[in-house]
């Protein structure tokens, strides 16, 4: 036969029961629940390392392939970029041009600068052009030719952009010759 | 028959009623239910320490790549920078015109008599069009016909070369000047000739491309 609870009992259940309420929501709020939360946050970092250390060797390994595709680029680059000397273009390409009519025959060449810009391109932000205007007093045609030629050999990021000949009324062997060219430096 | 008696009953009854004291029935099972929480927790946080061993070992592995990639990534840009810099330079390498070879062909164009007194020519950035002028003077009986040989010798010769080829007579005129030719006095004509041309149009298929320069 049951027996009924008296009220003193019934306190102590109700007593009990709120402990063990109270026991469920601070293992599942202060312990269990912030294990797991921390459990899945670590979770998602190793699978985002992961992948981000896969994709990382996959990009090692293209830039290993990059460097051998761009093998050639690169020493065109270092070959273009060495004909650029030191300091400022102004201090050293008239004396080399002079240089250089003077070893083809063309004595007196008067080399200056006309204009310094930039690049519109944006791949060459790191390079000047400019443009010089040479003059030849006196120039055979035949040395003037080879001249040239041997420039647009020799100087491949020279561009002769406007040429004017004339003859020299007092010496009809010579001609009198300006150039207008557009060179691009490496700007260190 | 033996009569029983308990004496103790009211003794019996409460210490019943204690051992069935609910509180303390329930303080137990709290306990209980603790201690198999704790024990879950236990495996819990043993799992979580696994993983955490596992993430230190996932990020000393990426703590070793990054310096590597992170360098890569430099390198890779820099590559890419220096391929589209010699890209872009060697375009303008490409499209330069050369000027020795128009040189060329103009003195290859110049007969005896006639003798060029200037030359202006231009070219329109990399690529573009080229126009020249040419100012000289021809002498001969006919002298605006050898102006005019000229002028079609040098259209003939550029057509070789170059496209979109276009070579007119600016001026021609005669002169009162007589020169001396070959011990000959002979009539003479100024001329202008305005060429321009397209080094970079495709060259039109004509027979007289094919056939070698021997209009010279």
């Amino acid at each position: 036969m049951p027996k009924k609870l008296n009220k003193d009992q019934i306190q102590k259940i109700i007593l009990s029961s709120l402990g063990f309420i109270g026991l469920l929501y601070c293992y599942f709020t202060f312990f269990l629940g912030p294990l797991n939360r921390s459990r899945e946050s670590m979770t998602q970092t190793i699978v985002e390392t992961q992948a981000k250390t896969a994709s990382s060797k996959t990009e090692v390994k293209k830039t290993a392939n990059l460097e051998v595709q761009a093998a050639e680029a690169l020493s065109r680059y270092t070959a273009l970029k060495a004909t650029t000397s030191q300091g400022a273009p102004i201090a050293w390409f008239p004396p080399k041009m002079r240089n250089f009519f003077e070893n083809n025959d063309i004595e007196k060449a008067g080399v200056r600068l006309e204009s310094s810009n930039s690049f519109a391109e944006p791949q060459l932000s790191d390079w000047i052009k400019n443009t010089w205007a040479i003059d030849l007093p006196s120039a055979g045609f035949d040395a003037l030719g080879k001249a040239l030629a041997e420039l647009e050999n020799s100087e491949p990021l020279l561009a002769v952009q406007k040429i004017s000949i004339h003859a020299v009324p007092e010496d009809p062997q010579f001609q009198q010759a300006s150039l207008n060219v557009q060179t691009s430096f490496y700007a260190k | 028959m033996a009569l029983q008696l308990n004496l103790l009953h009211e003794e019996i009854t409460q210490h019943r009623e204690r051992q069935r004291d609910p509180l303390k029935l329930g303080i137990y099972a709290i306990v209980l239910f603790a201690a198999i929480l704790f024990l879950y927790y236990g495996w819990n946080a043993y799992q979580t320490m696994q993983i955490k061993s596992q993430l230190n070992a996932v990020e000393a592995e990426w703590g070793k790549v990054e310096p590597k990639v992170t360098a890569a990534q430099k390198r890779a840009e820099e590559l890419h920078r220096i391929i589209d810099s010699t890209t872009v330079l060697d375009g303008l390498i490409e499209s330069r015109f050369y000027w020795a070879p128009f040189l060329s062909k103009i003195a290859g164009c110049v007969s005896p008599n006639i003798q060029l007194l200037g030359l202006d020519a231009s070219t329109n950035g990399n690529g573009g069009s080229v126009s020249a002028t040419l100012e000289g003077i021809s002498a001969a009986q006919e002298p605006r016909h050898a102006a005019e040989e000229f002028r079609q010798l040098l259209a003939e010769e550029f057509e070789k070369k170059y496209g979109e080829v276009k070579v007119e007579f600016r001026n021609l005129e005669d002169l009162d000047t007589v020169v001396n030719l070959v011990g000959t006095p002979t009539a003479t004509a100024r001329f202008v000739v305005s060429v321009s041309f397209n080094p970079t149009a495709p060259v039109p298929a004509t027979p007289a491309a094919a056939t070698p320069e021997a209009s010279k």
